[in-house]
């Protein structure tokens, strides 16, 4: 039923695929002694064009692991591939977006939209039309010129969304992007990155602590456990798309969370 | 009316100032302080008259204006581009930073008189002490300012697989310029104590030189008129400042979205 992400033009059929073999990942402790396992043995396929979620308490290595996949942090053991090539730091090919919306105060809503454009210092005045456009598809038509306290938590995520989908990429990786969002907004926001995803086919790697979340944004779901962090299974998603939120009221939904929250240990 | 009612200071305050001038006044005309040393404020005014119509006041103000301006930028100037060489090359920081702090808790007036000697009477040893006294706050603030920069925003920047240019420039500098700014307002107040100071102990013109004639010739109240000059100065260099600060830094009051 899934389509994998065209390819773009000239670019490799794998453009978007994600491959973590046996990836560990220790942080030395500060006086030396033995360092925090982060993540231990850890595998994950990601197929182009997917929807995958990281699930798991705080301490399950779910965050480390989006940062090792985005070349923002080096595996102790273990390869990661991204679109066939091996991770060795980060990569343009990558968007990611951060629990926070990391705004510049100096800069207006379409200049911080328009900051990734100046540092891979593509042509600026093909991409502003093209960010206008992206900040009316997000809802903030209007907003360009405000700066980041003028707009509200939600629209200020809305924008940080914006800047990564400017520069097009294969693949984005969001680090709790809504956690700090009210549960109205947040859930706003999930069909809305839904509709995107709908329309790009890029890979998205969504990290969250929220089960539901997790099961109603994603293919597939990256269960993960603490102590250290690991997979502990992944779980297709059977629910049908284009999704919306009736669809938390079906007994799949009910089940396909029943499952992730038996794998957690927190069923009971 | 009911806004000065909530805010009683807005009378109150200017209401003390006169009471202040009046108690003063009666005080120095009753005869229980010798007006040659606290002169009345009616006195101070005629100095302040004398002062202006003098046709020999104008360039003392514009020297120490001058001192204190020069030594400033070139201060300012220097200190941040030390801070800059400092962050950018952590060896550098480590060998020289004890000495910045050190020099900065030092008190930079003992220098005056060997800037004196270095420099000589003329301007340059004003300058010097000028610079000297306002050097150091702007490294240290600048330090601070561009080593604050957020953990999410400098991995953002990483994300995008930003230059260390790049960084710097989008992402570094901005973030230092309130801190930057705070120190270069310390600075220009202390510049002009810098530019003072030095003038005290030897120097030819300068508001300071008039304060220290003046006080040997006992015309106290032209002292006090000196000295309300230079508190004018003051106020309007930091103004100037405030005013600068307000136009670049104008996102001060907001803080980084994350």
């Amino acid at each position: 039923m899934l389509r994998a992400h065209e390819p773009i033009a000239g670019a490799p059929a794998t453009t978007g695929a994600i491959e973590v073999r046996r990836v560990t990942k220790l942080f030395a402790s500060r006086n030396g002694s033995a360092g925090v396992e982060a993540l231990r043995d850890v595998d994950v396929d990601i197929r182009p064009g997917q929807f995958v979620a990281f699930v798991g308490p705080s301490g399950c290595g779910k965050s480390t692991l989006l940062k090792l996949i985005g070349g923002l942090l080096d595996p102790t053991a273990g390869r990661i591939t991204v679109g066939g090539t091996e991770v060795a730091g980060p990569r343009r090919d990558i968007g990611v977006m951060f629990q926070a919306p990391v705004l510049f105060p100096w800069r207006t809503v379409l200049e911080n939209v328009l900051l990734p454009i100046e540092v891979f210092g593509l042509e600026r005045r093909a991409a502003t039309e093209k960010a206008r456009q992206i900040l009316n598809l997000v809802g903030l038509a209007g907003r360009e010129r405000a700066y980041p306290r003028e707009l509200s938590g939600g629209m200020q995520q809305r924008a940080a969304l914006s800047r990564v989908l400017v520069i097009d990429p294969p693949i984005i990786l969001m680090d709790e992007p809504f956690g700090a969002l009210d549960e109205f907004t947040r859930e706003r926001m999930n069909l809305e990155i839904l509709r995107i995803w709908q329309e790009g086919r890029q890979t998205i790697v969504f990290v969250t602590h929220s089960i539901a979340e997790a099961v109603f944004l994603a293919d597939r779901v990256v269960v993960m456990g603490t102590a250290p962090g690991r997979v502990l299974a992944v779980i297709d998603v059977p629910l049908p798309r284009p999704r919306s939120i009736d669809l938390m009221k079906s007994p799949e939904f009910a089940a396909t969370v029943f499952e992730v929250r038996e794998y957690l240990g927190v069923a009971r | 009316m009911s806004k000065l009612r909530d805010h009683p200071g807005l009378v109150l305050s200017p209401l003390s100032f006169v009471v202040v001038l009046v108690l003063w006044e009666g005080v120095s005309r009753a005869g229980w302080v010798a007006p040659i040393v606290l002169p009345p404020p009616s006195r101070v005014w005629d100095g302040l008259v004398i002062l202006f119509t003098a046709s020999w006041f104008p360039q003392h103000v514009w020297l120490t204006t001058a001192e204190t301006l020069i030594g400033f930028v070139i201060g300012g100037v220097t200190a941040i581009l030390l801070a800059i060489v400092m962050v950018n090359v952590r060896l550098f920081k480590e060998v020289v930073y004890p000495y910045v702090v050190a020099f900065q808790v030092m008190p930079k007036v003992v220098l005056a008189p060997i800037f004196i000697t270095w420099f000589g009477f003329g301007m340059e040893s004003k300058i010097v002490m000028a610079i000297a006294i306002s050097f150091f706050p702007v490294v240290i603030n600048t330090v601070v300012g561009l080593e604050s920069v957020e953990e999410n925003a400098s991995l953002l920047m990483r994300s995008l697989v930003a230059s260390r240019r790049q960084i710097f420039c989008k992402l570094a500098w901005p973030t230092a310029l309130p801190s930057i700014f705070a120190g270069l307002k310390t600075s220009l107040t202390l510049a002009l104590i810098g530019a003072l100071v030095a003038e005290f102990v030897t120097a030819k013109e300068g508001l300071g030189t008039l304060i220290t004639t003046f006080s040997f010739e006992l015309k106290v109240y032209l002292v006090f008129a000196v000295i309300i000059v230079v508190s004018v100065l003051g106020l309007v260099l930091y103004g100037l400042m405030e005013y600068l600060d307000r136009k670049v830094v104008f996102w001060r009051r907001s803080h980084f979205t994350g």
